[in-house]
């Protein structure tokens, strides 16, 4: 059976909180019928959305399925340049970000596919096609148990991302309420918690190691906590275990290819061993070569991009994640690729690297991660000047540069001047 | 270094992070909040405030998980031995 939002005229039960302000299903529906119509009427087949606020982002998924439409979700990091080309591309007619923006486009046959993005903020962003479809069948089969059913969930992922998108989602679907900050700093989202009674909280375990910084536990009424987007350590799983002893505690595997992979309930890091025989929810999970291998029921349509997880001629996906077989568990050690993880997000080396290159003065960069308690790592360089450049000069260039162009979590936090950098047999750098 | 010096070069690492984002910098006291209204500090600045003062004091009260802090007074506690 085709399953769509679900969202009534005129129905007044809340579905997305801002900051203080309230949207109902009804507010989310009459937008999308407006919007819905308007592009039909001009004949687009593609829009994208590019805005961090969920309620419109809600509003084009539920017009856009609607009206046939394929919808791109954009981060609003990428740049204006890069939302330009991307538009061209890929024939789109509308842009959302608070206006809309209309565009003259060829329309291509669109089927209600969703379209959603790496950062690509030094390059041309990645573009994973999903449909509606698997992702809603998703978002219904993530939620098993009644007290999940209309859940006040805090929205604390990046709204335009897999998993925000898939929170979102979740809530419209079981009748919940999204709860998203004002403004997105740890006191924004105990502030909303708070406010919004939010009983369930999906965050990266750098997320949950600043939250218990400034939460109260016993200000909350937490039904479940859920754990993702960076492997959950031990330690911070018995933190949040000793302060919400009463709350159900979740930590999942997801992949933008594969979505979620398995969860895992039992408060301990990595997964049961037994799951490489049988993993729940027809998953199927192997070891090859020191890496984790997945095969799930509902994989994504397909990039339209490079993938970043190649998917082998047996049907199986390899991820780039090391594990080790631990008596009767298997713990995810990190990622043996160049992707540096800070708190969640994923940080390439190289476009930083070719970024510090281009400043006057040097002439070679190492961008790697460095191991850090908050966030598991940081961005770090070793930077080589030419002779006599000015060091000091170089680094404050390198500082503007890389926040002018990069996201907060891209830019070097400790920038290094060696003489020079060690390059391997096989010409790799460090 | 003593409690008055760690204090001091935690404050003066968080007047910088705050300065270099462009936001005003508040009266900090070891009551002050790391992550609270007060100071406009976010998880990366956090990350990036402990891996300065590792670099500086020579010694990270981390290295063996992470131990939980709210204000800056407690904060500088850590480091002291």
């Amino acid at each position: 059976m085709r399953i769509g939002l679900d969202l009534k005229p005129g129905d007044d039960t809340a579905l997305v909180a801002r900051g203080e302000a309230l949207f109902t299903r009804g507010d989310i529906r009459a937008r999308a019928d407006d919007l819905s119509a308007a592009i039909t009427e001009r004949g687009v087949s593609r829009v994208l959305v590019r805005s961090d606020d969920s309620a419109l982002i809600l509003e084009a998924i539920d017009a856009c399925d609607r009206a046939g439409a394929d919808l791109f979700i954009a981060h609003t990091t990428i740049a204006q340049d890069r939302i330009d080309a991307i538009c061209a591309e890929h024939g789109i007619g509308l842009v959302l970000n608070g206006e809309r923006d209309w565009r003259s486009a060829t329309p291509s046959p669109s089927e209600s596919r969703i379209y959603m993005m790496t950062s690509g903020t030094t390059g041309m962003p990645k573009v994973a096609a999903h449909s509606l479809q698997s992702l809603l069948a998703k978002a219904k089969a993530g939620v098993k148990r009644r007290p999940d059913q209309g859940g006040r969930w805090v929205l604390t992922y990046q709204p335009t991302g897999f998993a925000g998108i898939q929170v979102s989602l979740t809530a419209a679907l079981w009748g919940g309420l999204l709860i998203t900050p004002a403004e997105r700093t740890m006191s924004g989202f105990y502030h909303v918690s708070r406010h919004w009674n939010g009983t369930h909280i999906s965050g990266t375990p750098t997320f949950w190691r600043s939250f218990l910084m400034v939460a109260d536990p016993a200000q909350l009424s937490l039904q479940q906590i859920t754990l993702g987007g960076e492997a959950a350590d031990q330690p911070t799983l018995d933190r949040i275990r000793k302060a919400f002893p009463d709350t159900r505690v979740t930590h999942t595997y997801a992949s933008t290819e594969a979505g979620v992979v398995y969860a895992v309930h039992d408060g301990l890091e990595g997964f049961p061993a037994a799951w490489l025989e049988a993993a729940p929810s027809g998953v199927a999970l192997r070891i090859k070569d020191g890496f984790l291998q997945i095969k799930t029921p509902n994989m994504m349509s397909g990039y339209l991009s490079a993938a970043s997880q190649p998917l082998l001629d047996d049907g199986w996906l390899a991820t780039a994640d090391l594990v080790e077989l631990a008596g009767d568990r298997v713990k995810v050690l990190g990622r043996d690729d160049n992707t540096i993880n800070v708190g969640g997000s994923k940080v390439y080396p190289l476009p930083v690297e070719a970024l510090i290159l281009k400043q006057d003065g040097v002439i070679e960069a190492r961008v790697y991660g460095q191991p850090n308690p908050v966030t598991g790592a940081l961005v770090a360089a070793d930077v080589v000047l030419e002779d006599g450049a000015d060091e000091k000069a170089a680094r404050k260039a390198i500082l503007i540069a890389c926040r002018e162009a990069l996201p907060a979590y891209s830019v070097p936090r400790s920038l290094n001047f060696v003489d020079k950098i060690a390059v391997s047999a096989a010409n790799k750098k460090g | 270094m003593t409690e008055d010096q760690i204090y001091a070069a935690i404050v003066e690492i968080i007047s910088q992070t705050l300065d270099d984002k462009g936001l005003d910098v508040p009266e900090i006291t070891p009551e002050t909040e790391v992550l609270g209204d007060e100071l406009g500090i976010d998880s990366l600045d956090l990350a990036t405030l402990v891996s300065e003062l590792e670099k500086k004091i020579g010694f990270d009260p981390f290295a063996k998980g992470f131990i939980e802090f709210k204000t800056v007074g407690e904060l500088t506690k850590l480091y002291v031995r």
